[in-house]
This record gives C-alpha cells, structure tokens and sequence, in this order.
C-alpha cells in the first residue's frame, strides 16, 4: 500500500521551547489513525506543521508535495470557524469554503449536512458545542482530498453527537484517502482505528496497528495506550 | 455493536456475521449488505469489516460474484459445520473452566442437568 505522507527528521520549537524532536513518521493511503497523546503533548502542532500553518525544520511530504503551499490542496483540516463572524449564517460559510476550495463538493455537503442534522440557516452563535464539532467535521468532509486531519473532534460532546460523528467518517471517507484523527482519550474511537500513533516526550513513541495490539498482546487498545505512560515512569525513577 | 476492545474487532465482526447465518438471520444464499453498509451498521472501520469478509470467504461460508457483492453459501453442509464448530468453541471454554474448578466429566454432567433443570423451572 502507498504512503499518503512521509515525515523525515522534522523538528518544532517555540519560544526556545523544544516542542517537537526528530519526528519520522509514515502514513499509508486508506487508514484513520489515531493520533493520541497528552494535552500539550504536541498533536495539533505535528497537524499545523503537516498542512503548513507553523513551520519547522525537516521534510513533510503529502502525495508526492513538498512545499506548504503545495501540501494544502492534498489536506484537510479541522479549522475552528475562529475566523468567522459569531452571527454568520452557515449557509454564508459553506459559499466561502466553496469559494475557496477547488475541491470543495456540494453534494458531499449536502448529504453530510443533512445525515448531521445541520440547517443552513443556522447562525454560529447559536450551535451548541455539538452541533458545532458536527459542522466543522462536515465542512472538513465535504473536500476531496488525500488526507483529512482532524483535531480533537470528540472533546467536551454528548455521546449522541460523538456517535454521529463517527459514523459521518467511516460513511463518507473516501476509499483511499487517511484520515487522521487527534484525541487524549482514545476508548470512544478505539473500534474504528485501523492504527495509532502516539506522541510522547517530543516525538513518536510508537505506530501499532490496533487489532495488532489486541491479537499479539490480548490487550485493549486504552490499556496498551496508558501503559507507555507506566513504562515511561518507571525509566525516570 | 458493542465491542469487547480486547478482542480483535475483526474476529468480532466475523462472529457476529456467523452468528447470524447460523441462527438463520441471513439465509443462504442471501446477500450481505455492501462492506461500507456493514461497516456503518456495526460502527467499525471499512478495512476492518473488509478483513473479516477476506477470512469468510476463505473458510467459503461466504461466496464473491464479481460486481454483486458478497452472498451467504447455499451449501447448508457448510453451515451445519459452522453450526458445529461455534458449539464447540462454546463447549471448550465452558468444559475448561468448570474442568479447572476439579470437576470430573460425572459431576460437570451432573452440574449441566441440575443448572438446565432449575433453569426451566425459573423461565417458568
């Protein structure tokens, strides 16, 4: 199976601040893959510096693209809707996406509108926390593109929504396109990860394939994931 | 479905799936819903789902038709054997436990005829 990205000897610091240290990683086509790790452990930057928002050191390659500008139409990423006026109407939102992706699909918006129960005339300012993570994840689905990143989709949501949500990815991933997928607590999502990677101490403490870890070490994926965290105590002891 | 995450997932779904061919729920020789349809259904990955359909159709309990998608075997012998051998995997653990509580083959089928006994009477 071919790569989708490929990471070589990427280095992050901020402020002085080492965030992130030697960082070698591959991603192939078709996956989602969880992205795990700590809060301030450094996911959401390796996620800026893949679509190009922050810049480091070291190569990232996105299908064959090695320049920011060049990776960002092959990457789509969660944004916030920060940038956004609160009392914009989604309808207003969805015309800029539109405008500003090429690859922006109608259709996939539609039906990803309609499946989450979102309505166009809606304004920002009125969604409840739920209702918003739904159209961020419906605006990042509604590209096609190769790689889909999102941060934190499942923080601080109803069960109900995340349900949702997560039957919005595995219904409207596009076959050979990875989607990955950030969060600090990995039992929510564990049963529709293919793989996970997780970010430690500056840098990628291991890549496992989930029913790997299940079959090789009769562990849950959760247990397997909070177990680096012992070992790690007991190597600074 | 609810998954037990210290099981391969893929070992779950195909068990499910079997389970339901042989309690009759798929029929044989009916067709299974399209692997993007089960993986939504079953709330799992679609490579995931499509692992566990490559080891159905390996043990041939299920047939691919080329652009038709996946159908249950209409070869009922196949599913009296799968019958049996999922009966099996359920005898297995069940005698090994009780085996391990130093029963002997007597009292655990004295054990089974009491439990089944006192069963009937409570679902009465």
């Amino acid at each position: 199976m071919s790569n989708v990205m490929k990471i070589e000897n990427l280095n992050y610091s901020h402020n002085l601040v080492k965030i992130l240290n030697d960082v070698n990683l591959k991603v192939e086509s078709g996956k989602i893959i969880g992205l795990l790790g700590e809060n301030g452990a450094g996911k959401t930057t390796l996620m800026r510096l893949i679509t190009g928002n922050a810049h480091g050191t070291g190569a990232i390659e996105v299908s064959g693209t090695f320049q920011a500008k060049d990776r960002k139409a092959h990457v789509s990423f969660t944004d916030h809707l920060n940038g956004f006026p609160a009392g914009m109407k989604i309808g207003k939102i969805v015309d800029f996406y539109r405008t500003v992706y090429d690859d922006f699909d109608d259709k996939r918006c539609d039906d990803l509108m309609k499946f989450l129960n979102l309505d166009k005339t809606m304004k920002v300012s009125a969604l409840s926390k739920g209702n918003k993570e739904k159209l961020i994840i419906a605006l990042t689905l509604s590209r096609q593109v190769e790689l889909y990143l999102l941060d934190e989709p499942f923080s601080g949501i109803d069960s109900m929504s995340r349900k949702k949500i997560i039957n919005s990815i595995i219904q409207w991933k596009p076959e050979h396109a990875t989607i990955l997928v950030s969060d600090h607590y990995v039992s929510e999502i564990a049963p529709i990860l293919d793989e996970i990677i997780v970010i430690k101490n500056e840098t990628i403490a291991c890549q496992k394939q989930t029913d790997e870890i299940r079959e090789n070490k009769g562990m849950s994926v959760e247990n397997f994931y909070e177990s680096l965290y012992d070992e790690g105590g007991n190597n600074n002891d | 479905m609810e998954f037990d995450d210290k099981i391969p997932i893929y070992y779950q779904i195909k068990n499910y799936l079997y389970h339901q061919i042989v309690t009759g729920e798929l029929d044989p020789g009916e067709k299974l819903p399209a692997v993007r349809q089960l993986a939504v259904d079953v709330t799992a990955n679609v490579n995931t789902v499509q692992r566990a359909l490559t080891e159905m159709i390996n043990e041939q309990i299920i047939e691919p038709q080329r652009g038709k998608g996946n159908f249950v075997t209409i070869d009922v012998d196949k599913i009296k054997q799968l019958k049996d051998k999922l009966v099996k995997e359920q005898l297995t653990i069940a005698y090994q436990e009780l085996h391990d509580l130093q029963l002997s083959d007597n009292e655990i089928l004295e054990e089974l005829r009491k439990f089944m006994k006192n069963r009937g009477v409570e679902n009465e």
